[in-house]
């Protein structure tokens, strides 16, 4: 996993979505009972993602797996990013 | 005669929005299926997706004279209108008794817009536009520029708030606190809406189509304001009368901050209450007109609620006049309850349109037979407008925050027959969330911690989602619910009730979203952020953590607001909608509000000190708190909201000795009692020697040199709302405790409004 980019996106849920930063772990599920966020966080990550990295993780068919943890939001970014 | 009894009757109509520049207009407009739908012109969407609304053309300056913002513009237009319609001449001295009752969703947004504009810019924001921006300064203006002495009232229920307008005017009319109102909404067309919406993934691509391809909104702006007066008044005057408003039902869905419940369950039951409180029945409803926004999750459950509440009303037609007008937000409800006059009036009914051939997206003929198969046997009034003679119609609006609300008019008066024997009311309950004082920010700052609310079982996950203001809200609800010993069951969560008063609302997140639009632009608002930049969000968390059912209003109406929901709250007890209210007073603190009221001049070295805080005071009626064997704190004797126009009405700051001592009088009488008699007075004095001089002079008027006036912002500060809800737990406490056997806690707000509410030992 790439540190750097899971470490801004981690900062873009903890700053954008107000997700108490120690609660907060890359591998903590984020619409599931750890941090129980919902469609409007989604629309917020997308929104977040694409200011950061460019990237329309909506646009490039990002599945509801791919939402599940930074982790994963981490490995869709890193695929679609362009360099 | 009880006094649900009392009849209400609309004797004036004004209509402003983008199909039409009056009544008439807007009314042949709607019945031929004319849009008012274009490309936006008031600001750039170029980087947006979608690029419709529903303007109006003219200028501030055709819509009003004088400098107002634009919310404000449209319903002195409109309701300018209404008493054109109504036959009142505003210069007579019958002017000064009318009241203003207004919904508001989005406020002064345009001058929100132009303050922070100039303020991103580094510039000095003009003060001007500061005094215009809160929902605090609408009705009061409107009331000033006709010259309206009575009540005033800004309700800011979001996408509710016009219908909740109109059921507030009725109730008031037949508690006695009025005979005549000008009741709707008003609502401007705004960058932070339309950015607001565009983040949601609201808006539709193209024209909105409700019930239909449900594809999103189209936002509009407007206002509809209605004369609504008690019979009596309406025949003495000899004025016309369009026909009878009867009953009102208001719920809240405690499910989502911005979604419908899919299940439709608050949506039937505040259908169920308006048909309930109009003594009717579902079979005799002819008209709904709907809420109707084209939102997929609004469409889907309002088809559900519909059919499965009129099951058995063979003879329902429905539509959206939003297919036309566009979403008008807090003047949506407004608009819609003049059109369905209109409708009864004339026994024509508008049509949904976008079924047609015209629709671009070239459906016609597939969309017909997909209404057909949702709609039942409901007729939704498909592109052409229908001939039909009905007795009764509804209009309904559903709102963020969950807030539902129904009103119900009629042509004919005579089965209203509701009875509501009347109960002492009590102060259960007090739920207390005050600042100390910070020496950094030379404010009274509350403390909100985390584990606070896990206390209460609120979880981290919910709680992040509350913007200050609304946390404040929330956890003095909690307190309050906690000290009355109120546990929220399905059994009594459709009786208990919700009344916020704020001042300022949630200025501080419109403040930041519009910032964040400037300067991210218009496609790049937050979708996490928007939903707490409506006023009553508060009140929609409140409900959603406590799961309260019940009723659910916000009034935004300067300081006194606090004051004025114990009022409402009291009022909504009275009716017998709810058992139980929770009345509470929240303004926070934030550097936002401090630069406000720094620019305003109002706080500062040598002014007032700003402080923040939510109080929450239960509500409830005899009955109730003897079946809980409740803790009485106090018995509610009086109650009353009073202003008048008798000093200069160009300044809405201004204090007003004939208002201040209306409202004591007023609660006086109510109550039975001599100035002589009362104890204590908790005051409203902030530490400007101007206002406090004057609050000083008057009740020594009235009660003479030996009054005991306590003032509660020496050391809590200038909380607004929370203030003057503070002082009326304060003086509960204090006879609950025997320090006073009665008093009477006062408090003022804009264009000379001002409330009083007396207590004695229960």
């Amino acid at each position: 996993m790439n540190n750097e980019i899971a470490e801004k996106i981690k900062g873009m849920l903890v700053e954008r979505l107000r997700i108490p930063e120690d609660e907060l772990e890359y591998d903590s599920e984020l619409f599931g009972e750890d941090i129980g966020l919902d469609s409007i966080d989604s629309i917020e990550i997308i929104v977040g993602i694409e200011n950061l990295f460019g990237v329309d993780i909506s646009g490039a068919g990002a599945t509801r797996e791919d939402f599940r943890s930074i982790e994963t939001l981490t490995a869709f970014v890193e695929a679609h990013k362009e360099d | 005669m009880p006094m649900n009894e009392k009849r209400c009757v609309i004797t004036g109509l004004g209509l402003v929005c983008a199909i039409g520049n009056d009544t008439e207009e807007c009314f042949e407009s709607a019945l031929n299926g004319r849009s008012g739908i274009t490309d936006v012109k008031s600001f750039d969407t170029s980087a947006c997706y979608s690029h419709k609304g529903a303007e109006v053309s003219s200028s501030n300056e055709q819509l009003a004279k004088g400098r107002y913002d634009r919310t404000t513009a449209l319903g002195i237009k409109a309701a300018g209108e209404a008493l054109a319609d109504a036959g009142i001449n505003t210069d007579s001295e019958g002017a000064s008794d009318i009241g203003v009752i207004l919904g508001s969703c989005i406020a002064g947004a345009a001058c929100v817009e132009k303050y922070y504009n100039a303020k991103v810019k580094g510039e000095k924001g003009d003060i001007e536009d500061l005094k215009a921006m809160p929902a605090s300064a609408i009705a009061g203006n409107v009331a000033d520029y006709y010259n309206a002495g009575g009540i005033t009232a800004n309700i800011v229920n979001a996408c509710a708030a016009g219908t909740l307008s109109v059921a507030m005017a009725i109730d008031l009319i037949r508690g006695g606190k009025g005979e005549i109102f000008l009741a709707g909404g008003c609502d401007s067309f705004s960058s932070l809406a339309y950015a607001g919406f565009h983040a949601l993934r609201a808006l539709a691509p193209s024209d909105c189509s409700p019930f239909n391809h449900s594809d999103g909104i189209t936002l509009g702006e407007g206002a509809g304001v209605l004369v609504v007066e008690s019979y009596e008044h309406a025949v003495k005057r000899g004025a016309k009368i369009y026909c009878d408003v009867l009953g009102s039902g208001v719920s809240s869905d405690a499910y989502h901050i911005t979604a419908p419940r899919p299940d439709g369950e608050g949506q039937m039951s505040v259908i169920t209450r308006a048909v309930r409180n109009s003594g009717l029945k579902f079979t005799d409803i002819g008209y709904v007109n709907a809420h109707g926004t084209g939102t997929a999750k609004n469409d889907e459950s309002e088809f559900l609620s519909l059919n499965t509440v009129f099951a058995d009303n063979k003879d329902l037609s429905v539509s959206s006049t939003k297919s036309m007008t566009g979403h008008c937000l807090g003047a949506a409800g407004a608009i819609e309850a003049v059109l369905t006059v209109k409708a009864l009036k004339e026994g024509k009914l508008p049509p949904t349109t976008g079924y047609s051939e015209e629709d671009l997206k070239g459906y016609s003929e597939e969309d017909l037979k997909v209404l057909a198969e949702k709609s039942g046997d409901i007729n939704f009034i498909a592109n052409k407008p229908l001939e039909k003679d009905i007795k009764y119609a509804m209009s309904n609006s559903f709102a963020f925050g969950g807030n539902n609300a129904s009103i119900v008019f009629a042509k004919d008066p005579n089965l209203l027959n509701l009875t509501c024997p009347k109960q002492d009311l009590y102060v259960t309950g007090l739920g207390i969330v005050s600042g100390e004082f910070d020496e950094t920010s030379k404010t009274y700052v509350a403390k909100l911690d985390t584990d606070t609310f896990k206390a209460y079982g609120v979880k981290s996950a919910f709680l992040r989602k509350l913007d200050r203001l609304s946390q404040l809200q929330l956890l003095s609800g909690l307190k309050a619910l906690e000290d009355a010993g109120v546990t929220v069951t399905p059994e009594n969560e459709g009786i208990i009730g919700i009344c916020i008063g704020t001042n300022d609302g949630p200025m501080t997140e419109i403040a930041n979203f519009q910032k964040g639009i400037i300067r991210d632009g218009i496609d790049k608002g937050s979708a996490f952020a928007f939903p707490n930049t409506v006023y009553n969000a508060a009140g929609g968390y409140l409900s959603i953590a406590t799961g309260i059912k019940g009723y659910n209003v916000t009034i935004a109406n300067g300081f006194q607001s606090g004051l004025q929901s114990v009022c409402a709250a009291s009022g909504a007890i009275m009716f017998g909608y709810e058992s139980i209210m929770l009345a509470s007073g929240t303004d926070e603190c934030t550097d936002i509000d401090e630069e406000i009221y720094s620019d305003l001049g109002i706080a500062g070295e040598g002014k007032t000190t700003l402080g923040e805080g939510s109080v929450t005071c239960v509500i409830e009626k005899d009955s109730s708190a003897t079946e809980r064997g409740a803790k009485r704190y106090a018995k509610i004797a009086g109650f009353s909201s009073a202003r008048d126009t008798s000093s200069d009405r160009s300044d809405n700051l201004r204090l007003s000795e004939a208002s201040l001592t209306k409202a004591v009088m007023n609660v006086l009488d109510e109550s039975g009692m001599k100035a002589s008699d009362v104890k204590c007075i908790y005051g409203f004095g902030n530490g400007i020697a101007e206002v406090d001089d004057f609050e000083m002079e008057v009740y020594r008027k009235i009660f003479g040199d030996g009054i005991e006036v306590k003032l509660v912002k020496k050391d809590f500060g200038e909380a607004r709302a929370a203030s003057s809800s503070l002082q009326f737990a304060m003086l509960a406490k204090d006879i609950y405790e025997g320090r006073f056997e009665n008093g009477i806690a006062v408090s003022f707000g804009t264009s000379a409004l001002y409330s009083a509410v007396l207590l004695t030992k229960a």
